[in-house]
C-alpha cells in the first residue's frame, strides 16, 4: 500500500495545501492591498512551479530543455500581455 | 515499432515521446489562452455598470470547496500515474476514477455558484465585469468537463486493453492536462476570488 | 419565407448576382467533371484522405492561389473606385465590404496558406524526415483552414460580407452598427481557420525539434527550417489570443454580453488592444518564413554559404520576442498616455535592428558571390531595396508623436503594402518558382518569370508610392470616394494604373504555369538549381517516404558538402519504413465544422448542437481507434528507387 503513496508526491500535496492556507490569510486577516497582492503572487507562482516539477514531471526526459523553454517563453509573453494591457487600458489612460 | 525499455512505458516509442512534447507545446498555447482571459478580466474588473461588484457576489465557502476538490484531484491523478509506472493497473484505475469524481464534484459546486450569481443579478449579460468573470470561469469549467470525458475514455481503454505503450501514453498526457487545469485554478482562486474579496 | 430571408444579401447588386451564378456553375462543373471522368475515388483516396505532407502542402498552395485571385479582384475594384474623384462604380457599403474582405483574404487565406504550403512541403524534406510529427493532425489543420476560408468566402452571396474592416473594431463591429451577419462570418470563419493554424504550429515545432536527420543539431538546420521553427513558436503563442478575442466578439454579438459595447461597463478599446496582441505577431509569422525563403534562394544563387548564420538565427529569436512587445503602436492615437506610447515606440524601433542585421547579411552573402540571375533570385534582388524602403517608413510610423499625422491615412496603407508585397508576396512567388520543379518535375519558364518580376515591381512602385504622398496630404484610408477639390485625383489615378500593371503580372504567372505545363522539358535532374540543402538530394518526384535512407548531416549545407567535399549522405542499407495510414476523419470532421460554423453564424441552434455532438463524436472515435500505421517493405523501396533512378 505504501508504495502507492510516494513521499515526494504526498509532501507536494501537503505543501500545496499549506500554500493555499497562506494565500487565504489575505481574506481572513486585515492587510494592505500591496501586502495581500505580494502574498498572492508568491503563493500562486510557487504552487504553479510545484505542480510543474513534482506532478507534471517536466524535467524527467532529454526534452526538458524544450519543455522549460516553452513554459517560460509562454509565461514571459503572458505576463507582458497582461501587464501591457493593463498599462495601455487602465494605468496610463 | 521500436520499444525502448529504459524509459517508462508512456515514453517507450518514438511516437509516444513526440506526443508528450507536442502536448507540452499545446499547454504553452493554453497559457496564452488563459493569459488573454486574465488580461480581459483585470481590465474589466471594475467596470461593473449597474451590476454588482466582485466583493458583493463572491463567497468564500464554495470557492474553498472548489479549490480543495481540484487540488486533491490533481494529487490523485499524480498517484494514478505513479501506480501506472509501477504496473499496478487496478490502483491506477481507482486513482483515476477518484480524480474524475472529484472533478465532477468541482463542476457541481461551480454550477451551484453560477446559479447563485444569476439569482443575485449577475448574469453573463449584466455588465462587462460579469461577462469577463463568467467567461474566464466558464472556459476553465469547459476544460474540466472535456477532461472528465477524456479521462473516462482512457479508463475504458485501459480496462479493455491493459497498460500498453498507447494507453499509458494517453493517460500520462491526460494527467498533464489535469495538472495544468489545477494550475489555472490556482490563478483564478488567487487573482479573481481572493483579490476580489480582499 | 421568414426563415429564408436571413440568407439574403442585404445590399445586392449585379456583381453579387453574377458571383452567385458563377459559384453555382463552378460547383456544378466540378461535380459533373469528377463524375464524368470517374475521379471521385481518386479524389477521395489520393487527396481528401491523404496525410502526406507533400500533398497537403500542394493543397495549401492551390487554396492560396485561389484566394490570391479573390483578394486581387477586391484590390483592383478598390483602386478602380478611387481612380477618379466622386466615382460611383461602388457605393459606400460595397466599398466597405471589399476592403474588409481584401484584408482578411490576403492575410489569413492567402499569405497564411502560402507559408503553410512552404512549411509543409519543404520542412520535412529539409530536415531529412519522412513526414511531420502528427500527420493526421496536419490533415485536420489543412481541412479546418480550408473550411474556414470557404465559409468566409460564401459570405458575400449568403447573408452579406463583413464590412467593419479586417481589424473589425468595436463598436463599429457591434450589433448596433453592423446589423447583418457579415461580422458573424468574420468571427466564426476565422475561428475555425485559426484552430487549424494553431495545430499546425504545435505540429511543426514538434517535428523540427524531434525529427531531424542524424547529425543535424539545431545550429546545423537550414535557414528556412529555422525561420519556420520561429514562426511556429509565434503561432503557438499568438493564435490562442485570437481565439479568445473572436469568442468574446461572438459573445457580444450573439449572446448580448458587454465586453466591447458602449454601455454597462464595456470597453471598445479592449478589442483593438487584444486584436493587436495577436495582430502584430501575425505580421512576423508571415515575414519570418519569407526571410527564410530569401536566405535559401540568395545563398543558392550567390553560389556561396549564407553570411552570418548565427546572427541570422539570433536576430530571428530576438524578433520573435520583440514581436509580442510592440502591439500598442497600432493605436498610438487612442488616448493612452505618453509613457505607454514611448515604451511601445522604443520597442518598435528596436525591431528594426535585428531586421537590419538580416538585410546586411544578405548583402554580404552577395558580396564575392557568383550571382546567377534566375527568376527566384531576381525576386530576391527586387525584395531587398523595396522592402528596406517599407522598413524605413515603418520606423517613421514608429515615432508616436509623428504618428498622429500618419495614423489611418494612405501613408500607413502604403507602408504595410510596401513591406508585405516585396517582403511576403515576392518571397512566396520566388519560392514557388524555386520549388516548382521539386513538386511537379518541370521548371517554370524563366523568360516569362523574369518579365513578371519586372512588371510586378513597376506596378508596385506606381501603385503604392503615390499613396505615401496622398497620405501625407491627408487622404484617409477606407474612404470610398473623395471630392475633386481634395486634389487626390492624380495620385489615385497613378495608383490605379500601377494596380492594373500588377494585375497583368499576376495573370502572367497563371499563364506561365499553363505554358510551362505544356512546353517545359520533363527531363530535369533532382537538383536543377545546383542547391545546397537536403530537399534537393532526394528524387523528383519525391517518393512517398521522402528518403529511402535517412541522410547523415554534418553542416547546414549537407547536399553542398556531398557534392563538393565528398561527404556521404546516405549510408547503410534499406530498412522497412513505417508510414501512417490515410484517414477520412480529418476531412469529415472539418465538413461538420463547416456546417457548425454556418449554423452558428445564422444562430440556428439546433444544427449547432447536433454538429457540436458530431465534432466530439469524431474525437471520441479517434480516441478509441487503434491505428498503428503500415510498413513499406524493402522490396517495394528497391522497386521505387530503381524506377526513379531510371527515369
Amino acid at each position: 500500500m505504501s508504495q502507492l503513496f510516494p513521499a515526494k508526491q504526498v509532501l507536494g500535496f501537503v505543501f500545496s495545501l499549506l500554500l493555499t492556507t497562506v494565500a487565504l490569510t489575505v481574506y481572513f486577516l486585515d492587510m494592505s492591498f500591496t501586502a495581500g497582492m505580494t502574498i498572492l503572487l508568491v503563493t500562486a507562482f510557487i504552487q504553479a512551479g510545484l505542480q510543474l516539477v513534482v506532478f507534471m514531471h517536466a524535467g524527467e526526459t532529454k526534452d526538458k530543455g524544450a519543455i522549460y523553454t516553452n513554459v517560460f517563453y509562454g509565461l514571459i509573453i503572458a505576463l507582458v500581455t497582461v501587464f501591457g494591457t493593463l498599462l495601455a487600458m487602465i494605468w496610463d489612460m | 515499432m521500436k520499444i525502448d525499455n529504459s524509459l517508462p512505458l508512456e515514453y517507450s516509442t518514438e511516437e509516444n515521446s513526440l506526443k508528450i512534447l507536442g502536448f507540452w507545446i499545446f499547454l504553452g498555447a493554453e497559457i496564452m489562452l488563459f493569459a488573454t482571459l486574465f488580461a480581459t478580466y483585470f481590465t474589466l474588473e471594475n467596470r461593473t455598470g449597474s451590476g454588482p461588484t466582485g466583493a458583493e457576489i463572491f463567497q468564500i465557502t464554495p470557492v474553498l470547496f472548489e479549490t480543495i476538490l481540484l487540488l486533491t484531484s490533481s494529487f490523485t491523478v499524480g498517484l494514478g500515474i505513479h501506480a501506472m509506472r509501477i504496473g499496478k493497473q487496478k490502483a491506477m484505475i481507482t486513482f483515476f476514477s477518484i480524480t474524475l469524481l472529484l472533478g465532477l464534484a468541482f463542476l457541481g459546486v461551480e454550477i451551484f455558484e453560477f446559479v447563485t450569481y444569476v439569482h443575485e443579478g449577475a448574469g453573463i449579460q449584466t455588465s462587462a465585469f460579469t461577462a469577463a468573470l463568467l467567461t474566464t470561469l466558464g472556459t476553465h469549467g469547459v476544460h474540466v468537463t472535456l477532461g472528465f470525458f477524456w479521462g473516462l475514455f482512457i479508463i475504458l481503454q485501459i480496462k479493455k486493453r491493459g497498460l500498453t505503450p498507447q494507453t499509458t501514453n494517453k493517460a500520462f498526457i491526460f494527467s498533464l492536462y489535469w495538472h495544468f487545469l489545477d494550475v489555472v485554478w490556482i490563478f483564478i482562486f488567487s487573482f479573481i476570488y481572493l483579490k476580489g474579496m480582499m | 419565407m421568414d426563415f429564408f430571408d436571413r440568407f439574403a444579401v442585404p445590399h445586392p447588386s449585379i456583381a453579387i448576382y453574377a458571383s452567385m451564378a458563377a459559384i453555382g456553375l463552378t460547383i456544378i462543373a466540378v461535380i459533373a467533371g469528377l463524375t464524368y471522368f470517374k475521379k471521385w475515388g481518386y479524389l477521395w483516396r489520393e487527396w481528401l484522405t491523404t496525410v502526406d505532407h507533400k500533398r497537403i502542402g500542394i493543397m495549401y498552395l492551390l487554396s492560396a492561389l485561389l484566394m490570391l485571385f479573390r483578394g486581387g479582384v477586391d484590390a483592383i475594384m478598390m483602386r478602380a473606385q478611387l481612380a477618379v474623384p466622386d466615382n460611383t462604380l461602388l457605393d459606400a457599403q460595397h466599398y466597405n465590404e471589399i476592403f474588409t474582405t481584401h484584408g482578411i483574404v490576403m492575410i489569413l487565406f492567402m499569405a497564411m496558406p502560402f507559408i503553410m504550403f512552404f512549411m509543409n512541403f519543404v520542412v520535412p524534406l529539409q530536415i531529412g524526415a519522412r513526414d511531420v510529427a502528427f500527420p493526421r493532425l496536419n490533415a485536420l489543420s489543412f481541412w479546418l483552414f480550408f473550411m474556414g476560408a470557404m465559409l468566409f468566402n460564401i459570405s458575400f452571396v449568403v447573408g452579406g460580407s463583413p464590412d467593419a474592416g479586417w481589424t473589425s473594431y468595436f463598436p463599429l463591429a457591434g450589433n448596433e452598427f453592423s446589423e447583418s451577419v457579415g461580422t458573424n462570418y468574420y468571427m466564426i470563419a476565422i475561428q475555425i481557420a485559426g484552430i487549424g493554424t494553431l495545430m499546425t504550429g504545435i505540429n511543426f515545432i514538434t517535428t523540427i525539434l524531434k525529427m531531424r536527420a542524424p547529425g543535424m543539431t539545431l545550429m546545423k538546420m537550414p535557414m528556412f527550417t529555422w525561420s519556420a521553427l520561429i514562426a511556429n513558436v509565434i503561432i503557438v503563442f499568438a493564435f490562442p489570443v485570437l481565439a479568445v478575442l473572436l469568442a468574446m466578439g461572438t459573445l457580444d454579438r450573439q449572446f448580448g454580453t458587454h465586453f466591447f459595447t458602449m454601455d454597462n461597463g464595456g470597453m471598445d478599446m479592449l478589442w483593438a488592444n487584444i486584436f493587436w496582441v495577436w495582430g502584430h505577431p501575425e505580421v512576423y509569422i508571415l515575414i519570418l518564413p519569407a526571410f527564410g525563403i530569401y536566405s535559401e534562394i540568395i545563398s543558392t544563387f550567390a553560389r556561396r554559404n549564407l553570411y552570418g548564420y548565427k546572427s541570422m538565427v539570433g536576430s530571428m529569436v530576438i524578433i520573435s520576442l520583440l514581436s509580442f512587445l510592440v502591439w500598442a503602436h497600432h493605436f498610438f492615437t487612442m488616448g493612452q498616455g505618453a509613457l505607454t506610447n514611448s515604451i511601445f515606440s522604443i520597442t518598435t524601433m528596436a525591431i528594426a535592428v535585428p531586421t537590419g542585421v538580416k538585410i546586411f547579411n544578405w548583402l554580404l552573402t552577395l558580396r564575392k558571390g557568383k550571382i546567377v540571375f534566375t527568376t527566384p533570385m531576381l525576386y530576391s534582388m527586387h525584395f531587398i531595396p523595396l522592402f528596406t524602403l517599407g522598413g524605413v517608413t515603418g520606423v517613421m510610423l514608429a515615432m508616436s508623436a509623428a504618428d498622429y499625422q500618419y495614423h489611418n491615412t494612405m501613408f500607413l496603407v502604403a507602408h504595410f503594402h510596401n513591406v508585405i508585397i516585396p517582403g511576403v508576396v515576392y518571397a512566396m512567388l520566388a519560392g514557388l518558382h524555386y520549388y516548382w520543379p521539386k513538386m511537379f518535375g518541370f521548371m517554370l519558364n524563366e523568360k516569362i518569370g523574369k518579365r513578371t518580376v519586372w512588371l510586378l515591381s513597376i506596378g508596385f512602385i506606381l501603385a503604392f508610392m503615390p499613396m505615401y504622398a496622398s497620405g501625407l496630404d491627408g487622404q484617409a484610408r477606407r474612404m470610398y470616394t473623395y471630392s475633386e477639390a481634395a486634389g487626390f485625383g492624380l495620385m489615385n489615378m497613378i495608383s490605379f494604373v500601377g494596380a492594373a500593371i500588377m494585375a497583368i503580372g499576376f495573370v502572367l504567372i497563371v499563364y506561365n504555369i499553363y505554358f510551362s505545363t505544356r512546353y517545359e522539358s520533363r527531363d530535369i535532374s533532382n537538383d536543377p538549381w545546383d542547391a545546397r540543402t537536403l530537399e534537393w538530394s532526394t528524387h523528383t518526384p519525391v517518393p512517398e517516404y521522402n528518403f529511402a535512407i535517412l541522410p547523415d548531416v554534418e553542416s547546414n549545407e549537407a547536399l553542398w558538402d556531398a557534392k563538393k567535399n565528398g561527404h556521404v549522405l546516405f549510408k547503410g542499407d534499406y530498412e522497412k519504413i513505417h508510414m501512417p495510414n490515410n484517414s477520412g476523419i480529418p476531412f469529415i470532421m472539418s465538413c461538420i465544422f463547416f456546417v457548425w460554423g454556418f449554423s452558428f453564424i445564422f444562430s440556428l441552434w439546433i444544427p449547432v448542437i447536433v454538429t457540436t455532438l458530431g465534432i466530439f463524436g469524431c474525437m471520441a472515435l479517434r480516441s478509441f481507434e487503434q491505428d498503428h500505421g503500415r510498413y513499406i517493405s524493402v522490396k517495394e523501396i528497391e522497386e521505387t528507387e530503381t524506377n526513379l533512378r531510371g527515369a
